[in-house]
């Protein structure tokens, strides 16, 4: 066991524990007149920067056309294995284009690979970070789920140009 | 006539809001001091190892982020490191300024959460959302770089995810001159308070030689007074540039090595991670952020260990290649696991309330404990 051998020079009024108490209290007092820091989340959203990485969405051109060509690049690289690529032909001027295009979302880590990897930029990272399901089935989007069109990702391209 | 006494068996955990994520302690008691103490782990495990063979060299690192998710960064510092001399590759000055800038905010970081919880742990509650305050302004920094907040896959091999946003200097400058006076509250607030300095000090003392033995190192190590630091001890990267101390314990409260002293390497630290921040962002050279690397990393065949100083000690890592994509092995060697095989010694002989005191000291994080 050890022996306690504690300092003893403390004065009288470093003693009693109330000063202590209240110099901690006086400091959370002063506070109270500076800027709040924190933000009162589901009544204010959070609105990320550009640089954010969310879920991963497919690009949808203007025309509702997705960018994807179905390389199945973005499967290979996702350390996660949470992409799956069907490829089928199309008489567009792309040739080939997905006609599954499926993202686990409980698998992803949101890691940004399957975007730096796309010779298209047809997949990017959004900034939706509300994902909830209630079942598994649930969880794994569709195309119809990740497709976004390119108006509301506009942020992210324009990132991705200058950042990359 | 003494009574008959009896020792008892007692299980702290995996659900303990004190354990700092699930391990189960066995503690053994004699009343209320402490035998002997069992920590359980693995609650956590997700196979790091295992699964890295299964992936290429670049798909390894966010996987590195999930170690020790509370210094994300520097997990990425020490594999990109390790991988770019197995390699041999040299990555652009930039580079090198960046990392260092990302890994000592992830330091400072780091030891908030450390030190906030430690209070926490300990009846403090006030210091804890203040830690917190500070640590959110970084957070805010890495979002803005990498997108982000907490498992940032920033560093890669040969070079960085992306370039800094123009805003990240002005704002990390300004961070530093409100983060100063930040430290000197914190003090007030708690390194110096006697409610705190009556749990800390005096208790779990580690002397320097069973430390040693036990292959401590980071904070824990240095809390006991030996100078021994990485960045200083087997420069990596550029840290060889960077004017700043290594601090160690002094016993200033009680014995040299006890709680208060493990505590205290930490604030100081942070101090000195500040001032390797600043010349870093004075220094920070325009170019380039990628180095010209093959587009497959194939290393040759051989293993390599690089070590780095994550905030919370040496994090190593060996890597073994057969010369394919994917390593043949990788084997981490984490600072928090090592750190805590001394636990059980730290605690013999104490109140079992000294148990999280001592825990809290430890500064582990399960996730790279279990890996
Ligand atoms: S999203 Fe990009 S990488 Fe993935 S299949 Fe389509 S084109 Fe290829
Ligand atoms: S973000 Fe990462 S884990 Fe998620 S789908 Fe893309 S590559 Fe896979």
């Amino acid at each position: 066991m050890p022996v306690k051998k504690r300092k003893k020079d403390f004065t009288l009024s470093e003693k009693l524990y109330i000063p202590e108490i209240m110099k901690g209290l006086g400091l959370t007092l002063k506070h109270m007149f500076k800027p709040k820091v924190t933000m009162e989340y589901p009544e204010v959203k959070f609105n990320p920067p550009a640089a954010f990485r969310g879920r991963p969405v497919l690009v949808q051109e203007e025309n509702g056309v997705e960018r994807c060509v179905a390389c199945g690049l973005c499967a290979r690289v996702c350390p996660a294995l949470a992409i799956e690529v069907q490829a089928s032909e199309t008489n567009l001027d792309k040739e080939r284009f997905p006609e599954r295009f499926e993202i686990n979302m409980i698998r992803c880590i949101f890691c940004g690979f399957c975007e730096e990897v796309c010779p298209e930029e047809a997949i990017v990272m959004s900034k939706d970070y509300e994902l909830v399901f209630r079942n598994r089935n649930d969880a794994i989007f569709g195309k119809d789920k990740l497709l976004v069109p390119i108006a509301k990702l506009h942020d992210r391209l324009e990132f991705l140009r200058n950042f990359k | 006539m003494a009574l008959k006494t009896e020792e008892m068996v007692l299980n702290m955990g995996p659900q303990h809001p004190s354990t700092h994520g699930v391990l189960r302690l066995e503690v053994e008691l004699d009343g209320e001091l402490i035998i002997n103490v069992k920590p359980h782990i693995g609650y956590l495990h997700r196979c790091f190892e295992k699964h890295c063979e299964a992936m290429t060299y670049p798909q390894v690192i966010p996987y590195t982020d999930r170690l020790d998710y509370l210094s994300s960064m520097y997990n990425n510092f020490g594999y990109v490191v390790t991988m770019e001399r197995f390699l041999g590759i040299q990555v652009p000055e930039r580079v090198e300024y960046i990392r260092v800038i990302m890994g000592e905010l992830q330091r400072i970081a780091s030891h908030l959460i450390a030190l906030g919880t430690y209070g926490l742990d300990i009846g403090a509650y006030t210091p804890f959302l203040y830690c917190f305050r500070d640590r959110e302004t970084i957070l805010s920094l890495f979002e803005m770089t990498c997108g982000a907040r907490l498992l940032y896959n920033y560093m890669w091999v040969g070079g960085l995810s992306h370039d800094l946003h123009p805003d990240f200097v002005p704002k990390c400058r300004e961070f530093l001159k409100v983060f100063k006076p930040n430290i000197t509250e914190l003090n007030n607030l708690l390194s110096y308070n006697k409610i705190f300095v009556e749990r800390t000090a005096n208790i779990g003392i580690l002397p320097a030689e069973t430390a040693i033995n036990y292959g401590i190192t980071g904070p824990m190590l240095r809390g006991s007074g030996v100078k021994w630091d990485l960045r200083k001890n087997d420069p990596y990267s550029i840290y060889d540039r960077f004017d700043f101390e290594i601090p160690v314990g002094t016993g200033a409260q009680g014995t040299l090595g006890d709680c208060w002293d493990r505590y205290f390497v930490r604030v100081r630290e942070m101090e000195e991670s500040v001032k390797i921040v600043e010349q870093a962002l004075d220094q920070l050279p325009e170019g380039d952020i990628n180095a010209a690397i093959p587009k497959r990393i194939k290393p040759p065949v051989g293993s390599i260990y690089g070590r780095v100083e994550n905030p919370k000690g040496e994090l190593g890592y060996f890597i073994m290649s057969d010369g394919s994509t994917n390593p043949f092995r990788v084997k981490l060697r984490g600072p928090s696991f090592v750190n805590m095989t001394v636990f059980g010694e730290l605690c013999k002989g104490h109140l079992i309330a000294d148990v999280i005191a001592i825990l809290g000291s430890v500064d582990i994080v399960l996730g790279e404990v279990d890996r």
